[in-house]
């Protein structure tokens, strides 16, 4: 899984541009598996990308057209596919995306994960964790993925927004 | 033969029609489109705030790619404050996703009778109702479109009341704090009755031959790691400008009366880390990230950058940091230029202590050096136009009139513009850069940096003087505002950030060249885009002519001439600019 810190994430976007041109050949992050989430009226910065959850309810798949890959990775059999927008519904932190009729999920690059590599403060992160983090806490937000990444930010921003409550600043 | 041809959306707020067209065949991109579409499409003597202006706003070719921070959109029209030719860039975010929508250039013409916001979501665009909106502030505009639509990764450009009222240096913003500053932009779009853009799109940016244009992409990424303000750019930002300026002996003190300012460590940049930034922010696909998110007991917001830092600290003589904090954040929530606000407020402070103007005359605020309340009331009532906020908010060249003529000696402004923070005098290609740029008194059309750095070679290999790599030297200076202005253009063609490009001399015409040709997959040269430059910097003069610029309009303001610096490091320097601009137009090819 790749996982964000929100303490160092400085929201540039270079995550959503490697992916995007890696996968696709192109820049847009329509066509990323990694999302930057903008929280910008609270200060907020954040990466998100499927984490292998404990649940993976996006394997609910009518089709069984996903499964678990190498590193726990989802992976999408496109021939069983028939885009019918279960497992994006289905991710509690919206990180199933969706571009002309294909679920758009992590992969890890099937391996070499490049925005790890890319990322310019460090804030992201490759781990391999098998079980996986529960998002039960998650599963009752609402909206559309865009709306729930963003449910998901404002949650695991909250330590920070109170660290800066406290007189935390950049360098302490 | 045209060297790439986006795609123009054409947008007629009066009989509200959409229609689609192609950009300016000679163009590359963002401010050289719309300068050509404004040269020819404006009647001259058109009314800035009239329904016959036309705001253009403008992305370029490799806007949204994956080089380095192509971040910005130009908007352009007539400017409110100048009468000449405006422009004005905002970083950000907008700028790549109106791309990725598919559009390379909006052209607003008309007014709505109603307020409206526009809506794009790659093809399809809709002129809406934005009654609901009126009032709002930039940061309240852009959470209740993103609450209201759905869609918290909507890009918004929007003005705050400052647009709405027609404050003559209101701004276009985006990301709450990314502004199209100068010139008052925001105002043309508020005399519209456009309150924002809202765009999504999802078409991605492609470039034609991918190795080439990944080439082109990992130079750039090299310049700048390898550069040495690499690292100190990324802590602090513009802020570090500040001490700069204080060890050349230019800082702007006391609005221009002293470059010496004795609270200067609690005001600085390492100030400002310690106490105020919480942690550093970035602009569309940039490895320095140079912004910085402030909290205070007061306020929060990314931000301030030099200028706005600078303005409401040293050059009012406020040493309260904080409160310069609040002000800066205050100030991009109205949507006010934190430049010209900051001149409007320190020029006041000054008439004040001169006795040219008293409390009484700003309707009772106190306006002594570091005024709390002149600081947190004046941006309020300008933006609003309430009481004095009326008359400030026409600019200082414009309100000087309404003073006299001993106020009118005190202000700084070019062609009506208000100038940066800093002296002119003790950095004199930045001093050139002021009196002949076409949107007036402004640092920021090119960075004449190279005379900041002593670095003779890039001088010579830049501009061909040696001397140019010293701020003192008045030899090369025409050439090297010539070269600092074709590389700003190029810049915002490119829609790159000028800190990187022109600051950090990290772009030339050869690494642009390459990326022009890796994206489209024909041959560009730099010659090519030299010479496009060099014919729009001309239609840029063109146009300013045609409005009735004369060759004496470029000059500094009289209070900088005859008169050296008082104190400080460059105690007794003084600027001949006629010499200067003499020098300049021998470059251009002009007549004085």
């Amino acid at each position: 899984m790749i996982d964000c810190n929100i303490k160092i994430c400085v929201g540039c976007r270079m995550c959503e541009v490697i992916c995007s041109l890696f996968h696709a050949g192109g820049v847009s992050p329509a066509l990323s598996r990694i999302r930057v989430v903008k929280l910008e009226e609270i200060g907020l910065d954040m990466a998100v990308a499927c984490l292998s959850c404990a649940e993976k309810s996006c394997l609910d798949c009518p089709n069984e057209a996903l499964s678990i890959g190498a590193q726990s990775a989802i992976v999408l059999d496109d021939r069983l596919c028939d885009a019918c927008h279960v497992c994006v519904d289905a991710c509690p932190i919206g990180a199933v995306g969706f571009h002309e009729g294909r679920p758009l999920i992590c992969d890890l690059c099937g391996g070499a994960v490049r925005c790890v590599e890319v990322c310019p403060t460090r804030a992201l992160s490759y781990r391999d964790e098998y079980r996986g983090i529960s998002l039960s806490p998650f599963r009752q937000s609402q909206g559309n993925p865009g709306m729930r990444r963003a449910c998901y930010v404002q949650v695991r921003g909250e330590p920070l927004r109170e660290s800066w409550k406290r007189g935390a600043r950049v360098d302490s | 033969m045209s060297i790439y041809r986006g795609n123009s959306l054409r947008v007629d707020l009066t009989h509200r029609r959409i229609g689609r067209a192609n950009t300016p065949e000679n163009g590359i991109g963002g401010r050289t489109w719309n300068s050509v579409t404004l040269f020819e499409e404006l009647k001259p003597g058109t009314d800035p705030l009239g329904p016959d202006n036309v705001l253009c706003i403008a992305v370029g070719p490799l806007t949204g790619s994956a080089l380095i921070a192509t971040c910005r959109f130009i908007a352009s029209a007539r400017s409110p404050l100048t009468g000449f030719l405006g422009d004005s860039g905002a970083r950000g975010f907008f700028a790549p996703e109106l791309r990725w929508a598919g559009h390379d250039q909006i052209v607003l013409t008309g007014a709505s009778e109603r307020w409206v916001y526009l809506w794009i979501y790659d093809d399809s665009v809709e002129i809406r109702d934005a009654a609901h909106l009126v009032g709002m502030d930039i940061t309240e505009t852009t959470v209740r479109l993103r609450a209201e639509l759905h869609d918290p990764d909507l890009q918004v450009a929007a003005i705050g009341p400052a647009g709405e009222n027609l404050v003559r240096y209101a701004i276009i913003s985006c990301n709450l704090a990314r502004a199209a500053g100068r010139t008052g932009m925001g105002a043309v779009m508020g005399s519209k009755k456009l309150k924002a853009v809202a765009v999504r799109g999802s078409k991605p940016v492609r470039p034609a031959d991918p190795e080439r244009f990944r080439q082109a992409c990992a130079q750039l990424q090299a310049n700048i790691e390898g550069h040495q303000e690499f690292e100190p750019r990324r802590r602090y930002g513009t802020t570090r400008i500040m001490d700069s300026l204080a060890r050349m002996g230019v800082l702007p003190a006391y609005h221009y009366r002293s470059t010496v300012f004795d609270n200067l460590d609690k005001v600085n940049a390492e100030a400002l880390r310690r106490d105020h930034v919480v942690k550093s922010k970035s602009c569309y696909n940039c490895n320095i990230f140079c912004s910085r998110y402030n909290y205070t007991q007061y306020s929060e917001g990314e931000g301030p950058e030099y200028e706005a830092q600078a303005a409401f600290t040293v050059k009012c003589g406020n040493s309260d940091l904080e409160l310069a904090v609040g002000v800066s954040n205050a100030v991009n929530r109205l949507g006010l230029d934190c430049i010209s606000t900051g001149e409007v407020i320190a020029w006041l402070m000054e008439c004040r202590h001169e006795g040219v103007i008293s409390d009484a005359d700003v309707g009772g605020v106190d306006l002594r050096w570091g005024s709390r309340e002149a600081l947190l009331r004046l941006p309020e009532l300008i933006a609003r136009r309430e009481g004095i906020g009326g008359l400030l908010a026409e600019g200082t060249k414009r309100a000087a009139e309404h003073f006299g003529p001993a106020a009118r000696r005190l202000t700084a402004e070019v062609k009506g513009l208000e100038l940066f923070s800093a002296d002119p005098r003790g950095i004199k290609g930045y001093g050139l850069m002021n009196a002949v740029n076409s949107r007036g008194g402004d640092h920021y059309r090119g960075e004449p940096m190279i005379e900041l750095t002593g670095n003779e070679a890039l001088a010579l290999r830049r501009v061909g003087y040696r001397e140019a790599a010293h701020r003192l030297e008045d030899r090369g200076k025409g050439a090297l505002v010539n070269y600092a202005e074709h590389l700003g253009l190029l810049s915002d063609s490119i829609t790159i950030c000028k800190n990187i490009s022109c600051c950090m001399d990290a772009v030339d015409f050869d690494l642009a060249a390459a990326a022009y040709s890796g994206l489209i997959g024909r041959e560009v040269s730099a010659h090519q885009l030299y010479e496009v430059c060099s014919h729009v910097s001309q239609v840029e003069r063109q146009f300013n002519l045609r409005e009735g610029l004369r060759p004496e309009d470029d000059t500094l303001p009289a209070r900088f001439l005859g008169q050296p610096i008082p104190d400080g490091p460059a105690k007794g320097t003084t600027i001949d600019i006629q010499k200067l601009v003499d020098d300049y137009y021998r470059e251009k090819g002009w007549k004085s």
